[in-house]
């Protein structure tokens, strides 16, 4: 018997038992999920146990309402529409962007499935690769763009760009330029829900670089330790930067981490939205009924370079000839475009239509064209303005020069 | 001699020395460094010294490469420590309380050699406030039992990193990507800049001029402005921070009247302060004027951040404004 299917059937005589902790939970998820699947997933939220997700699992779907199956579709849309927008721009080179671009296209299904399982007042701590991230926590696109042109009517006024690009009232701890500290912000953030004892949930996101540090350990250890509504999320897309992930660690699945620090770990499709937010929902139910944190690794691929356009072609996608993967590799991973999956699946649900879809796609285009188009007539900040902002109050001496 | 980039001096400077010294092993972030001179020769030290000496890859964990670099220095392994430039203060707390102190604290028999080359990215404009840093060099200089040495062209870096590699204490090594760039002769073979010698890269009787790399940068782009200003600019670049080459610059100084300091850190506490320190104290009654970031973040708008550097013009019109006054 492998060591999955052990757990398989822990899980399942674990489900002979009643509940323990999750009376106060609502009933909905439970009861669709448990419908689904003969109660594994069902004993998994209750007990804690890891359960291996499975790359065509669709455990959950019965929980999410047709509105929320579109709605995820959209918003997997909206983040590729934008991106592939923007990268455009910069390939055009026409509105004179500059700075740094870590494009999330092909890992939407990600940021949506898990995003999608939280509500409007929990916290995300994001990464470098954070634009969808931002899209699926409900962001202003036009925020977003004229933040990209480095405007001040931008969602940093200018201060921020691609990397940084963030809208705190959502809830967002910030992109992040620096590899590790979103677990450490995320679990910091769950520590607060504890404190002031509200029902929120915090959800960090992380490449996979992010589990070879530090800070990432004493995010984990200390919220299993102390039980905090915590769900780390390792968007594992292969690479960081060039470097393959089998070159950086000895494990094959990330999730397995979680196991010495007994928490519950799931690796999963992270190309497949409805597996994602199976696996989130799960993870979310647990944090907020207080049974701590849940470690979720989302197998997927970015179809761009680490950052900026090598690669890339206007009206494309797919950055292709990099030195360090194959040009194959590529489009095998493009075969199995999120979206893609997600407009079959809705096709066959009767959810969208040839015409429906259009129209969708071709609303979000409009919305994305307009968010440039503002971007465009967006005042850039006066040099002056750099000097505020570092105090609650007031700015800084402006001691480049000589009184 | 060819002119070489900076990315190829350094890698030659420590090929060199992996080839004298059969143990020195270099741990770093991403994936393993090449480099290729102008003439077409490649130096890729993972293929030459073997997976051990130098990894194929190395994961994003600066607690490791810097750690284990202490530990094998301390067993008589010498080793470089290669860290990205965003961040340049992961390995503060362990050169703070284990690099810095090991010596000391076993009361001299700890040996500690070994290089933590340091990127720095320097006041990139878009990169925002992690991306776009200079001048935590100084940070590293306030730590006893370090020295921090800052190479602003290929001949240094190749010189200094191979100074830094024999030198039998720690060596926070300072490189600026900006550098790279500047055209200048490199010799094929091994030689040392010695950790602690200034550079005299303009002799002037009007004003003394001083700054470490990247502000290195801006003073060479203003000194022709200067000149044809009539201000005749006397322009050291001390390039080791720690210990402070400062005979020189006070000897100019005496000499001019003027010291005009140049950083590309932030305000309070930046390099050149210890300089302005010094000299005040040596030299009384001397004009001193420091240009330096403003103590804020970077920001990543190209208006702010242009603004907010110490660049050329800024330089030439500080100097006319001590020479007026």
């Amino acid at each position: 018997m492998t060591d999955a299917t052990t757990r398989m059937a822990d899980a399942a005589s674990a489900a002979e038992t009643p509940p323990a902790a999750s009376d106060n939970r609502k009933g909905v998820r439970r009861r669709g999920v448990i419908k689904g699947i003969g109660g594994l997933a069902g004993a998994a939220v209750a007990f804690g146990a890891p359960v291996p997700a499975h790359a065509s699992n669709s455990w959950g779907t019965a929980d999410v309402s047709d509105d929320k199956l579109v709605n995820m579709y959209t918003l997997m849309l909206r983040s590729r529409w934008w991106e592939a927008a923007m990268k455009d721009a910069f390939l055009a080179g026409k509105d004179g962007l500059y700075g740094a671009c870590h494009l999330y296209i092909g890992e939407e299904a990600t940021a949506v499935g898990t995003i999608s399982a939280l509500n409007a007042d929990d916290y995300i701590a994001s990464t470098h690769r954070g634009h969808g991230h931002l899209i699926a926590k409900g962001g202003d696109l036009k925020k977003m763009a004229a933040e990209m042109f480095f405007t001040t009517e931008g969602y940093n006024k200018g201060f921020g760009g691609s990397m940084h690009l963030t809208d705190v009232s959502r809830g967002i701890l910030g992109m992040n330029g620096i590899v590790g500290p979103s677990h450490l912000l995320a679990a910091g953030a769950a520590y607060g829900i504890k404190v002031r004892g509200t029902k929120q949930v915090a959800m960090s996101f992380g490449g996979d670089g992010s589990v070879n540090n530090g800070w990432f350990y004493s995010a984990l250890r200390n919220a299993s330790l102390y039980k905090l509504p915590l769900v780390a999320v390792i968007e594992n897309n292969g690479y960081q930067i060039d470097m393959p992930t089998e070159k950086t660690i000895a494990l094959a699945e990330l999730a397995t981490i979680a196991k010495g620090l007994e928490i519950p770990g799931e690796t999963v499709d992270g190309n497949d939205v409805l597996a994602v937010n199976a696996v989130a929902q799960r993870a979310v139910a647990r944090a907020r009924d207080g049974l701590g944190p849940t470690l979720i690794e989302a197998k997927t691929y970015r179809w761009f370079d680490h950052q900026g356009m090598a690669g890339a072609k206007i009206g494309e996608f797919g950055a292709f000839g990099l030195p360090y993967r194959t040009d194959r590799e590529v489009r095998f991973w493009m075969s199995r475009d999120p979206i893609a999956r997600m407009r079959n699946f809705l096709f066959g649900e009767k959810l969208l239509t040839e015409e429906s879809d259009a129209k969708l796609v071709a609303g979000i285009k409009q919305e994305v064209a307009e968010s440039l188009d503002y971007a465009r007539t967006c005042p850039h900040p006066a040099g002056e303005l750099g000097l505020t902002n570092v105090y609650a109050e007031g700015s800084v001496s402006p001691s480049q020069f000589i009184s | 001699m060819p002119v070489k980039p900076g990315t190829y001096a350094v890698l030659e400077g420590i090929q060199s020395e992996m080839l004298r010294d059969p143990t020195l092993t270099l741990l770093y972030e991403y994936m393993h460094p090449i480099a290729v001179s102008p003439m077409g020769k490649v130096i890729d030290l993972h293929q030459q010294f073997g997976p051990v000496r130098v990894p194929d890859v190395g994961p994003i964990d600066e607690e490791w490469f810097v750690g284990a670099c202490t530990g094998m220095a301390m067993t008589g392994v010498r080793a470089i420590a290669h860290c990205p430039t965003m961040t340049s203060l992961r390995a503060f707390e362990l050169v703070f309380n284990q690099v810095g102190k090991l010596r000391y604290m076993t009361g001299g028999q700890a040996n500690m050699p070994m290089v933590l080359w340091q990127d720095a990215a320097g006041r990139v404009a878009g990169s925002a406030a992690q991306h776009a840093d200079a001048g935590q060099e100084a940070l590293y200089a306030a730590i006893p039992g370090t020295q921090v040495v800052i190479p602003s062209d290929p001949y240094d870096l190749k010189g200094l990193m191979i100074a830094a590699v024999r030198s039998p204490d720690p060596v926070i090594f300072f490189h600026y990507g900006e550098i790279n760039s500047v055209r200048i002769d490199v010799p094929d073979e091994a030689y040392m800049v010695p950790i602690g010698q200034a550079a005299m890269r303009q002799q002037g009787t009007d004003i003394t001029l001083v700054g470490f790399a990247p502000a290195t940068l801006e003073i060479s782009k203003a000194l022709p402005g200067l000149k044809s200003a009539g201000i005749s600019a006397e322009f050291i670049d001390p390039r080791t921070l720690k210990p402070l080459p400062i005979d020189p610059i006070i000897a100019s100084v005496r000499k001019t009247g003027r010291l005009l300091a140049v950083d590309h850190g932030h305000e309070t506490l930046c390099s050149v302060t210890e300089i302005i320190a010094r000299v005040a104290m040596a030299v009384p009654g001397v004009k001193l004027a420091r240009l330096a970031f403003p103590d804020a973040p970077a920001p990543g708008a190209l208006e702010m951040i242009s603004w907010m550097t110490p660049d050329a013009p800024k330089i030439v019109a500080a100097a006319k404004k001590m020479m007026a006054a």
